[in-house]
């Protein structure tokens, strides 16, 4: 069994050295396209968090102050609750608890930031859905709500927001759709891959049936030949990932021009799922590309 | 050992390879397959280790129906089948040794068996002072030992042998027949397509000629004609 699993392993590597060049280039066209596939989510999951509190028709925030007295906020509602069904088709009320609960959420591993806050200095909010979405008539509904006592400021959701979903899921779709293309295409390029390390070894091959080695025996190197280029070229992606995370969606979230970006963040848990999808990704692509090869050009 | 009922094959509709045959061979036996080139020689072998299957008829190996035999038993057919041919078919990037020892790891031999036994069958072949050479630093005689080295390594109860002296040189001819010989008093059954007619003329073993697919004589004891 071990010298059995050895001998694999050697020729594997051979099969490996012998056609290094065209490896390598499965391997990076692997990781490219995981790559966008990966920076297509890191963006749909960064605006998506960026704009959470703007989803569902959300079209302004009446942020309270964080000491407002609980009279202020009973007037805030009766007001809201009177205008509901008129100017107001809906609106949540979410208290310094939640307010506290997401913003933790949504900075983890920010310890220092995390470490300023507390549930008390956490503003309590009301989402407003207005009947009317009518640019002009969103502001004048919001800016009554401005000179209430105990209003802190009023958001607006601003079509800028609204620009920038739209924008930033087409983008994602563009990505997704430019990715999927290079993704069919790393199947193809592990199977022209192995088709060539096949071909180079047919004197091998024939001796190898000849003799009677198993159909696994001769099938397996070029199996795992396979599955190391679509999975050596998923690891490469996730390196590249983390930087775009680090990097890119951090400046988008510092830039002063983008202030509305402000939550332009990608969570660990987020991170981790993304990378895990790019792994298994390249594991069925490299799956695909060697079965067909195999069954297709090794003939036993 | 072997036994063929009424088998037929053709590779395309109105040309037969290979017509009726019926024959059986015992076990130990030394048999000619003679005749012109195109006559089927060719085609009984491969139908022997299952290269191909008849379009009609039954081929048993060692008792078995070898016809029905799924396609993952193959390779276990084929482990007790030695094979040689007119062009070696070595591995040119390994040496003798190495291209020995081949047929024994691809079919899962662990590394002790495959150190004592190379050795040994390189001895008996008469090239253990080559081991580390590369083919192409043999002389023909010396490539089809290594080949036969390959093909007996593993002691098969049938060696098949596809014009193996067709590229050597008559003296080196009689060398690798002596060899042969040798293997087949081992008791291995050892069928040998041939058009070397001093060959069969001097050995005098079972002789099987076909023409036109189709087998026109067997003889015990045979010659060439």
């Amino acid at each position: 069994m071990i010298s059995k699993t050895r001998f694999l392993l050697a020729e594997t590597g051979q099969n490996i050295w012998r056609n290094i060049l065209l490896t390598i280039a499965s391997i990076l066209v692997v990781g490219v396209s995981l790559g966008l596939f990966g920076a297509s989510q890191l963006l749909a999951r960064g605006v998506d968090n960026a704009t959470a509190r703007w989803e569902g028709g959300i079209e302004f925030v009446v942020f309270m102050k964080s000491d407002a007295e609980q009279s202020q906020l009973d007037a805030i509602e009766t007001l809201l609750s009177s205008s509901q069904g008129q100017e107001i088709d809906e609106w949540v009320f979410v208290d310094k608890e939640q307010t506290f609960e997401e913003f933790t959420e949504f900075f983890a591993g920010d310890e220092e930031l995390l470490a300023t806050i507390s549930v008390d200095t956490m503003p309590p909010s009301y989402r407003i859905r207005p009947t009317d979405t009518n640019a002009g008539a969103v502001e004048a509904l919001g800016q009554t709500f401005e000179a209430r006592p105990g209003v802190r400021s009023v958001v607006f959701a601003a079509d800028v927001i609204r620009e920038i979903q739209n924008n930033a899921s087409r983008l994602t779709q563009i990505l997704l759709g430019v990715s999927g293309v290079l993704i069919a295409a790393s199947v193809i390029v592990i199977l022209t891959t192995l088709s060539i390390a096949i071909s180079g070894r047919r004197n091998e091959i024939e001796i190898m049936k000849l003799v009677g080695a198993s159909n696994w025996f001769i099938r397996i190197p070029f199996m795992i030949e396979g599955m190391v280029q679509g999975v050596v070229g998923a690891l490469l992606a996730l390196p590249a990932l983390a930087w775009v995370r680090t990097q890119v969606i951090e400046e988008f979230s510092e830039s002063d021009n983008l202030r509305l970006l402000e939550g332009f963040r990608v969570t660990d848990d987020e991170f981790l799922l993304i990378s895990l999808a790019v792994l298994a990704i390249g594991t069925v692509v490299a799956t695909i590309g060697s079965v067909v090869a195999v069954s297709r050009y090794l003939n036993v | 050992m072997i036994k063929l009922e009424n088998v037929s094959k053709a590779y395309s509709p109105d040309s037969p390879a290979l017509i009726d045959a019926n024959v059986e061979i015992e076990k130990g036996e030394f048999v000619f397959l003679v005749g012109a080139s195109g006559s089927g020689k060719s085609t009984f072998i491969r139908l022997l280790n299952r290269e191909e299957r008849p379009t009609q008829g039954k081929v048993y190996v060692a008792g078995k129906d070898i016809v029905k035999l799924s396609s993952w038993k193959v390779p276990y057919l084929r482990r007790n089948i030695g094979c040689i041919f007119q062009d070696f078919r070595l591995l040119p990037k390994r040496t003798v040794a190495e291209n020995v020892a081949f047929a024994l790891e691809v079919i899962g031999r662990p590394k002790h068996v495959v150190d004592q036994q190379v050795p040994a069958i390189l001895d008996l072949v008469g090239l253990s002072e080559k081991t580390h050479r590369m083919p192409n630093e043999l002389s023909g005689g010396e490539q089809q030992r290594v080949s036969i080295a390959r093909a007996f390594v593993n002691r098969p109860l049938i060696l098949l042998a596809d014009e193996p002296t067709g590229n050597l040189d008559p003296d080196t001819a009689v060398g690798i027949m002596r060899l042969l010989d040798r293997i087949n008093r081992t008791g291995t059954t050892v069928v040998m397509a041939t058009h070397d007619r001093g060959i069969v003329d001097t050995m005098r073993r079972r002789v099987i000629e076909l023409s036109d697919g189709r087998i026109v004589r067997d003889q015990s004891g045979g010659q060439y004609r």
